[in-house]
């Protein structure tokens, strides 16, 4: 029973990694595979002294660091004030809405965004020049493009993201609550004392796993959403492999720069396990 | 004494003090959900109005909630346009053989690796749990399926994506689960493996199983990045990949010169209905969806 699941996973996922080879190599599609005279380093050194990828790959971390900065305390803080609320019908019909966008693909919400913040008759830039203000051309501008994309992520996921925070509420010992309000405690101060101290854990754990996708800056999301106009602050390493590899079919180089990308992401998963282990006696695996 | 009472009346009045900045609260909490939700429907509904408005309302911008000079010939257009009809046929196809396929394949390799005498369990396991931290990456990958000449195949869609150990782990665990008795007693009646997994497991599971088939349902239904990797024939291009050539199109005008000149649309409409023609499916399942999706997530979070 085994056996075509590991032939599946042997053909699909380890035939790659023996491809990686190739970032080692001059490959060349007619020379094939075996043919391909060996190189060493040399991608690897274009890559650390190439301009193009200099900028990449200060993109990924930019676009990645203010994704976490703002993106990751959100879904915490809507999980505490759903938390509070108290009419079940309506936390209900909250948790139903803002769950939706999570099941809706990138090219729908990509879409849906350029729709909204087009100069051409989008519903945003219409509410700008009400104001008597200038419209922005918001997927044409190099200085708020990253902020299109770090909105358009947080209304994609923000909601689904609390469910997390939401199930570890349900853990928490209720008698605590109770012996808060006994000691005289209000709805904030059992918040800041049991409420959050209770999930703090979970928060860590999610934290740490936001990490190891540090160099993942959504390459799916911008492959939708950007043009050559905003490559210059949106091009992250995931968009750049598929043009480099895909477009210029520049195989080898564009494999030693996905390589770089999984080197740097499997340590950072590892790294922060036995981080996770060692001070919250509890990993992800 | 007068002192004493004097504080004693002053604390109900301490408590309602709090009652009513929890009061606040509440009022502030209700208002601040209200228009969360509104942030995420108002979208909807103004890309609604868009997709029946008439062309002048459009292009000057007059759209707001509501459609401006109703018309409903976008949508004929959309639903006549034989690349949308096909590549919506692609869609449905790739959902339902790619899920029907992948859930049958991580099942199987769930149910064994579920079991503790199972000799080299934990060494199977590790090949499979290290394709989760690491991967070849998309060049390698795609050199793989030129190599075993998928390329602009329909399966390449599928095939790669059948055993995915996040699920497996979830379907494993479940049959862990389990109890050891209902095997046992399977066994003495003479069943063999495959018999236990298909009379004994598999109607236990069905709740994890709707959930796995759900989660793979929906990523084949959403996926466009595998398609935009491996096809350029448009005869077997999926709903999403379509979609994304359609948005990216607009500026290239390759709609316009398209558009019958007598018909009262814009690109734009075109567009709008064709993102909500493909949100319904989505929006048809989503009660079951978001029911199990969020078990489904609660279980990975558990154990995975």
């Amino acid at each position: 029973m085994l056996v075509p699941g590991i032939l599946f996973i042997l053909l699909f996922k380890y035939t790659p990694m023996y491809g990686i080879t190739i970032a080692f190599k001059d490959f060349n599609i007619f020379t094939g595979f075996a043919d391909s005279p060996w190189v060493g380093w040399k991608h690897f050194e274009r890559l650390f002294t190439s301009p193009d990828f200099a900028q990449v790959f200060r993109n990924t971390v930019i676009i990645s660091f203010l994704k976490i900065v703002i993106l990751f305390p959100l879904p915490i803080v809507v999980a505490l004030m759903l938390n509070e609320m108290r009419n079940m019908i309506f936390k209900r019909t909250v948790q139903t809405v803002i769950y939706l966008p999570h099941f809706l693909s990138w090219v729908i919400v990509g879409g849906l965004f350029m729709d909204l913040l087009s100069t051409n008759g989008g519903i945003v830039n219409k509410a700008l020049t009400a104001m008597g203000m200038e419209p922005i051309a918001f997927f044409l501008d190099n200085s708020v493009f990253r902020s299109v994309l770090i909105t358009s992520a947080g209304w994609k996921e923000t909601g689904w993201s609390t469910i997390v925070y939401l199930a570890a509420f349900t853990t928490i010992d209720p008698m605590l609550y109770e012996a808060a309000r006994m000691d005289g405690a209000g709805r904030w101060k059992q918040l800041w004392h049991i409420t959050l101290p209770g999930i703090a854990p979970v928060i860590i754990l999610m934290f740490i796993l936001r990490l190891g996708s540090v160099l993942e800056a959504g390459t799916e999301q911008i492959l939708v959403m950007y043009n050559p106009v905003v490559y210059q602050v949106s091009d992250v390493i995931g968009t750049y492999v598929y043009r480099r590899g895909l477009g210029s079919q520049d195989y080898s180089f564009s494999t030693a720069v996905g390589l770089f990308e999984a080197v740097i992401s499997f340590t950072l998963v590892i790294a922060g396990n036995a981080a996770s282990r060692k001070y919250l006696q509890r990993g992800i695996w | 004494m007068d002192h004493k009472q004097a504080l004693e009346g002053l604390q109900p009045r301490g408590v309602i003090k709090t009652s009513f900045s929890e009061k606040c609260f509440t009022v502030f909490n209700y208002v601040f959900f209200i228009l969360l939700g509104l942030t995420t429907l108002l979208p909807f509904v103004n890309l609604l109005a868009k997709s029946l408005s008439s062309e002048s309302a459009v292009i000057s911008g007059r759209v707001g909630l509501l459609p401006v000079g109703l018309q409903f010939e976008t949508y004929h257009y959309v639903l006549q346009d034989s690349m949308f009809l096909n590549s919506l046929k692609v869609s449905i196809a790739l959902t339902v053989i790619g899920t029907a396929c992948s859930l049958f394949l991580t099942t199987l390799t769930a149910y064994p690796l579920s079991k503790v005498r199972l000799r080299g369990r934990k060494g199977i396991l590790l090949i499979f749990v290290f394709t989760m931290l690491f991967s070849g990456g998309l060049i390698p990958t795609y050199l793989l399926m030129q190599n075993l000449n998928l390329v602009n195949s329909f399966p390449v869609l599928f095939l790669p994506a059948m055993v995915n150990v996040y699920n497996m782990l979830i379907i494993k665990n479940y049959f862990e689960g389990l109890p050891e008795e209902l095997e046992e007693s399977a066994k003495l009646d003479g069943a063999g493996n495959v018999r236990i997994l298909m009379s004994v497991m598999l109607p236990l599971s069905l709740p994890v199983l709707a959930t796995i088939g759900l989660f793979f349902a929906v990523a084949f239904w959403n996926d466009y990045f595998t398609a935009m990797i491996y096809i350029s024939d448009p005869a077997i291009k999926p709903m999403q990949l379509y979609l994304k050539e359609l948005l990216v199109s607009s500026s290239g005008d390759f709609l316009k010169d398209n558009i019958d000149a007598a018909i009262n649309t814009t690109p734009q409409s075109i567009q709008a209905s064709s993102i909500l023609l493909a949100t319904i499916p989505i929006l048809l399942v989503y009660p079951f969806l978001q029911k199990y999706f969020v078990k489904g997530v609660l279980v990975g979070s558990v154990k995975g």
